[in-house]
């Protein structure tokens, strides 16, 4: 609607607005009293104490988290600890690069196999998490890539042969599956649970707009497919493997019930945003939540965005988000030394994080995990 | 009869010098700035069609700029699809002036829509034409040819006695064939790190890519090998086939004349509440819009209102344009209210006041607006908030 006023009728009119109605702001939604439960019911005992903490924190405070560089590292944690003297509550570990990983490449530059980074991380009282960018061989038979399509830098990997046992992808899919079991066991022997967040983003944008697609191969055969390959991996991990140690965390993409495998294999509904101002970030928190009423839901990624930088944390909750935990990504130049900002979440953007009271710091939750 | 001699040698030199000045070319100046290139690759510039069309292909645009953060990326853009103008100028590093050589396809493009310039994190402070006879090129490394593979692997040595000659100022032209799409190119000591994040991985095209030295650095970095036979520098990359090297030395004139030059509009600090201020174009063809990222709306409610002041562009009018303005969503382009149909605000010179529905400020807080519209001038947008 749109009427013309001159200036001095608008300022009137504005300031009787000031006077007569105050700042409509909603009441911060009170979480009901739900029973969560891990959808793994042999889940190890350090997998169902670190469970039993992040439901009682669940709508109170969230954890904060943040993502590794690509090369098995706790670096971007290290930022933060810089920034803030307080050290993040989870770190994540992404599997991007297990075909260079030497105990499979004697070319390889870097060791998912040596512990070290993830065991360190785990006795100084953090929380690890581990994600997978699943890369696969590109279609030029050089590159590894996630990308699907026919272009020689992207794949053709197909997705479906998950239900196709000769096949080459479905052989590949089975030994990258194992291999990544390998590292997951060896936390387990050693007492880690871990927030496993495989096959993230599927949806891409397939159900933003007419046209939009996946940007993932694991997504490129439609949401059904995907959902199988879902199965078909925690099947794997879990009754294959015997792997207990995985809190299961699957990403919407918004508005895509279709792509959900299921509340039995997954056990946080998680979102991933980079345009992560707190009115947009509180009406897909809702909309989670009333869509999956018995799943903790998680800001599984954020941080400044190309266009907006990402609202304040206080501004977040204060608008009525109850994100389990929040991830922010790590910039790559700001670790080279090519940029003297943080790209994505940088020192203030810390530090006014802690300073609410509303996040929980690796201390805060060593203590709440081993109290 | 000294004194003979004395004006008519002046006499001689003046007019060689003329006749120098007449023969050699110019680098003239074609825009005018500062013109901000801000974050997130939202601001551009649009260099205007009339510069062109005496230009010829080999001519080179410069642009001078500051500010530049590490990160910073320039780009030369066909206003028409606001996609590179050729591939290797969609996106680049940026340390120091950056340049682009015109071709036919690019003079063809620049001739009728202009060329736009873009990126991000950087100002551009004047932009120059120069033609190609301003800079002289010497070969100082012709083979044999390297080819770049798909996995990077592969580079060409270049001994230090090839680039002894290379001086701050100086550009080093890389002589390329066999290019395929996203061909990139990188340029290396002989420690095999990049001489600057710049080169790291830098979009190459065409017959040539020419890269400009505005500092020691690289050049102490080159140094460092020693000289004669050892290996100063490596080229390496994918996509493309390296030839041959050649030195380029500017020779032009610089012409202070700014008569014919483009003017950046006028650029404006941000006030508390002011959503933009400054010249913003919306021209009969349909091609100006401005988008307002949701950020400044995110603590906006029903009792806030927006004021968009504008100036009546006269030569829309004289076309026969009617001046008008439409608030869109960012998602569909669609009426920000939802209507199925856009609303159009016929403009008379006086500000628009816009006054939030629940449906439109939902749409502004989350995502949000799209300004469009033709015949005018953009000049302030406002939110005036009712706390």
């Amino acid at each position: 609607m749109k009427h013309l006023f001159s200036r001095q009728s608008i300022l009137l009119f504005v300031l009787l607005c000031s006077v007569c109605s105050c700042h409509a702001v909603e009441p911060v939604p009170t979480t009901e009293p739900v029973t969560y439960t891990l959808c793994n019911a042999q889940a190890t005992a350090e997998t169902q104490r670190l469970w039993a903490v992040l439901c009682s924190e669940y709508g109170k405070r969230a954890l904060s988290g943040v993502v590794a560089k690509v090369d098995w590292n706790t670096r971007e944690a290290e930022n933060v600890y810089k920034w803030t003297g307080r050290y993040p509550a989870l770190n994540v570990f992404d599997f991007i690069n297990i075909h260079a990983s030497r105990d499979v490449n004697k070319q390889g530059w870097l060791d998912y196999s040596d512990l070290t980074p993830v065991t360190d991380w785990y006795d100084a009282g953090g929380i690890v998490g581990c994600m997978w960018h699943w890369q696969v061989p590109a279609n030029n038979g050089t590159n590894y890539t996630c990308s699907p399509g026919t272009e020689p830098g992207q794949t053709s990997f197909d997705p479906a042969a998950v239900s196709d046992p000769n096949s080459a992808d479905y052989k590949r899919m089975i030994h990258d599956i194992d291999q990544v079991a390998g590292y997951l066991k060896k936390m387990q022997k050693r007492g880690i649970p871990v927030i496993w967040r495989p096959l993230h983003e599927a949806a891409g944008n397939a159900t933003e707009f007419a046209g939009g697609k996946a940007w993932f191969w694991w997504g490129a055969k439609g949401a059904e497919v995907y959902k199988q390959l879902w199965r078909f991996m925690y099947d794997r991990l879990v009754n294959y493997h015997k792997l207990n140690n995985l809190i299961w965390v699957w990403n919407s993409q918004m508005n895509d019930p279709d792509w959900y495998p299921g509340a039995d294999v997954v056990d946080v509904v998680g979102r991933d945003n980079y345009y992560a101002l707190q009115y947009p970030l509180a009406k897909e928190y809702r909309q989670l939540q009333q869509e999956y009423p018995d799943k903790l839901i998680t800001l599984a990624e954020c941080g400044n965005g190309d266009e907006v930088d990402m609202s304040p944390w206080a501004k977040i909750w204060a608008e009525g988000s109850r994100w389990s935990w929040f991830m922010t990504w790590y910039d790559y130049n700001y670790n080279v030394g090519n940029s003297d900002e943080h790209r994505f979440a940088g020192e203030q953007w810390w530090k006014d994080a802690f300073s609410t009271g509303l996040v929980i710091d690796r201390e805060q939750i060593s203590k709440l995990l081993y109290k | 009869m000294r004194l003979g001699i004395r004006v008519i040698g002046i006499c001689v030199l003046c007019s060689v010098s003329a006749a120098v000045c007449t023969l050699s070319a110019v680098e003239r100046t074609i825009l005018i700035g500062p013109k901000t290139i801000g974050k997130a690759w939202k601001d551009n510039i649009v260099l205007e069609p009339r510069h062109f069309a005496h230009a010829h292909a080999g001519d080179i645009i410069t642009v001078y700029n500051d500010n530049a953060k590490r990160t910073a990326q320039g780009a030369f853009q066909n206003p028409k699809t606001w996609q590179g103008i050729a591939p290797e100028y969609g996106y680049f590093g940026i340390n120091g002036p950056f340049r682009m050589t015109l071709t036919e396809d690019i003079l063809a493009i620049a001739r009728e829509h202009g060329i736009a310039i873009g990126g991000h994190d950087y100002r551009i402070l004047q932009v120059t034409l120069s033609e190609a006879s301003d800079y002289h090129e010497t070969t100082v490394w012709s083979g044999p040819s390297v080819m770049m593979k798909d996995d990077w692997s592969n580079n060409a040595e270049i001994p230090a006695s090839c680039l002894k000659d290379l001086h701050v100022g100086d550009g080093l032209r890389l002589h390329i064939s066999k290019v395929k799409p996203n061909a990139a190119a990188k340029l290396m000591d002989f420690t095999w790190n990049a001489l600057d994040p710049s080169l790291d991985g830098v979009p190459v095209g065409g017959e040539a890519y020419t890269w400009y030295i505005y500092d020691n650095a690289p050049l102490l970095k080159l140094a460092l090998a020693g000289t004669g036979g050892n290996v100063a520098m490596r080229i390496g990359g994918t996509g493309y086939r390296l030839d041959g090297i050649g030195i380029v030395q500017q020779v032009g004139e610089v012409s202070e004349d700014y008569s014919e030059a483009q003017r950046a509009p006028k650029e404006y600090v941000l006030q508390p509440g002011e959503l933009f201020h400054g010249e913003k174009h919306f021209p009969a063809d349909w091609s100006g819009n401005l988008k307002v990222t949701a950020a400044p709306f995110q603590e906006c409610t029903g009792n806030d209102v927006l004021i968009i002041s504008y100036r009546l562009a006269p030569a829309a009018k004289a076309a026969g344009t009617t001046p008008q303005l439409s608030l869109r969503n960012t998602r569909t382009w669609g009426e920000l209210t939802g209507a199925p149909e856009p609303v159009w605000y016929p403009l008379d010179g006086t500000d628009i006041v816009y006054l939030f529905d629940s449906v439109a400020l939902d749409e502004v807080k989350t995502r949000g607006l799209i300004v469009t519209g033709v015949g005018f001038t953009l000049t302030k947008i406002e939110l005036i908030s009712a706390q």
